[in-house]
């Protein structure tokens, strides 16, 4: 067994591939089945409507996959394109583009997942409002979907620049740092915006009259949800352009990988805590129209608040990459 | 089941037109490869959204076990089948990568440009009255 470059990246487009598909199923997988098992209970407490409400969980199954089905491009390129005759850099590169697309699939599958089975349960709730109800819970859907096409975009970025003229070192840890900042980052948004959605279609079902207001809400929470997975698409293009210069040194490389990892991991937490704040918000909202100023200024402020750690994080990350 | 059936009809309809005039277009434009691969991406969109309906009841009314069996199965086959375009898309130049890749997306494309759409017209409406 020979054990050349060539060897070594078609190693890394297989494994990349693997973490791709095998990471990025977990997700939707799990969005998927609980929307169906929350179609299950508004069945069977509204029977007369399955029709609709199996038409709704069909829709809402559709969107969430997409994560899934963005995690399965990136797989087949990693499989079946032919890298053979490139630098050793491709290895780092093929293992990021694998990481960056599986773990940033994970939480818009899931996310997607929670509109999807509260638009069944509120249309067995509320009848009259089904087709409201669907239009909140995919417009909701495809808010989540956003950090797993930011993962897409980096993934796709990695597969088709040219890295041949950059240097072995440091470079392989920035890129690798790279799949880490995007692919963990998305977690937490994806999640966030999950919650968010969930409860707007529950609220809207609960409360018809409240229905713009709850929609206008949910849009603003799941905005400020989706800022930790920008700050790791930021820390992503940081890494990727900024062109280092070559050094031997093991700790300067480390220090590239481990900004991606604090980034990355930093921001799981708060994209999930701001997802909570903006889903308190909006369920009250929806039971009280007449405070939603007060209750928008409390969760905009909470939010803030919840986002301060994906700010050290973003702030460790950068000294990382430029003071050390 | 007849709303099921009929989403399926409408929703697979449009997108099957959009990438046949598309496509069409592709062609007279002399871009073949990407009016092939946009056809046969949402092809396999299609195909993948009516087994996904199809198979529905197929998950329903089974003990938990055999339930779960049957839905990893009708993923694992449906995701197989969706890698098959990809595959083609990637080992053979006659069909562009980008617009397969576009084409398996089509049908969660109409769904969401149908919703959107409505809720556009519904705000204007609203917006009218007051």
């Amino acid at each position: 067994m020979t054990l050349d470059i060539d060897t070594w990246i078609q190693v890394a487009a297989f494994v990349g591939g693997g973490l791709a598909m095998g990471f990025g199923a977990i997700g939707a997988a799990i969005g998927e089945g609980f929307t169906a098992s929350e179609a299950n209970l508004a069945i069977s407490r509204t029977p007369k409507i399955s029709g609709d409400i199996f038409k709704n969980m069909l829709v809402g199954q559709a969107i969430a996959e997409s994560a899934a089905i963005f995690a399965l491009v990136v797989a087949m390129i990693l499989l079946f394109t032919d890298f053979s005759g490139q630098s050793i850099l491709m290895v780092s590169v093929l293992l990021a583009a694998g990481l960056s697309m599986g773990f940033g699939a994970i939480g818009s599958g899931i996310g997607s997942g929670f509109p999807a089975g509260e638009a069944c349960v509120g249309m067995s709730r509320q009848p009259a409002m089904s087709g409201q109800l669907t239009t909140n819970m995919l417009i909701g859907s495809a808010v989540c979907q956003t950090p797993s096409i930011f993962a897409l975009v980096i993934s796709f970025i990695l597969l088709f620049s040219d890295f041949s003229g950059l240097p072995i070192a440091p470079t392989w840890a920035a890129i690798l740092g790279t799949g880490f900042a995007v692919g963990l980052a998305a977690i937490g948004s994806g999640l966030g915006g999950g919650l968010v959605a969930q409860t707007s279609c529950e609220g809207m079902a609960r409360q018809p009259t409240s229905a713009s207001t709850v929609t206008n809400i949910m849009l603003l929470a799941q905005a400020v949800t989706q800022t930790p997975a920008i700050y790791g698409i930021l820390i992503a293009f940081i890494l990727l352009f900024k062109g280092f210069t070559p050094t031997a040194s093991l700790p300067a490389a480390m220090a590239l990988l481990a900004a991606g990892l604090c980034m990355g991991f930093g921001a799981i937490g708060p994209g999930i805590g701001i997802g909570n704040t903006g889903r308190s918000a909006v369920r009250w909202i929806a039971r009280n129209k007449e405070s939603t100023a007060d209750l928008t200024r409390i969760m905009l402020v909470g939010q803030a608040v919840c986002e301060s750690t994906a700010i050290y994080s973003l702030v460790v990350a950068l000294v990382l990459i430029f003071v050390i | 089941m007849g709303t099921i059936r009929d989403t399926e009809k409408i929703y697979c309809s449009i997108a099957l037109g959009f990438a046949v005039i598309v496509g069409t277009l592709c062609f007279i434009l002399m871009l073949k490869p990407i009016g092939k691969g946009l056809i046969l991406g949402t092809l396999f969109s299609i195909i993948n959204f009516v087994l996904m309906a199809e198979t529905l009841p197929m998950r329903i009314g089974h003990t938990r076990k055999k339930g779960v069996g049957i839905s990893f199965l009708l993923i694992f086959l449906r995701y197989a089948l969706l890698a098959i375009p990809l595959a083609l898309s990637i080992k053979l130049n006659q069909f562009n990568m980008a617009a397969t890749v576009f084409g398996l997306f089509s049908v969660q494309l109409v769904i969401m440009t149908d919703h959107i759409s409505r809720y556009i017209k519904m705000r204007t409406q609203k917006n009218q009255l007051y």
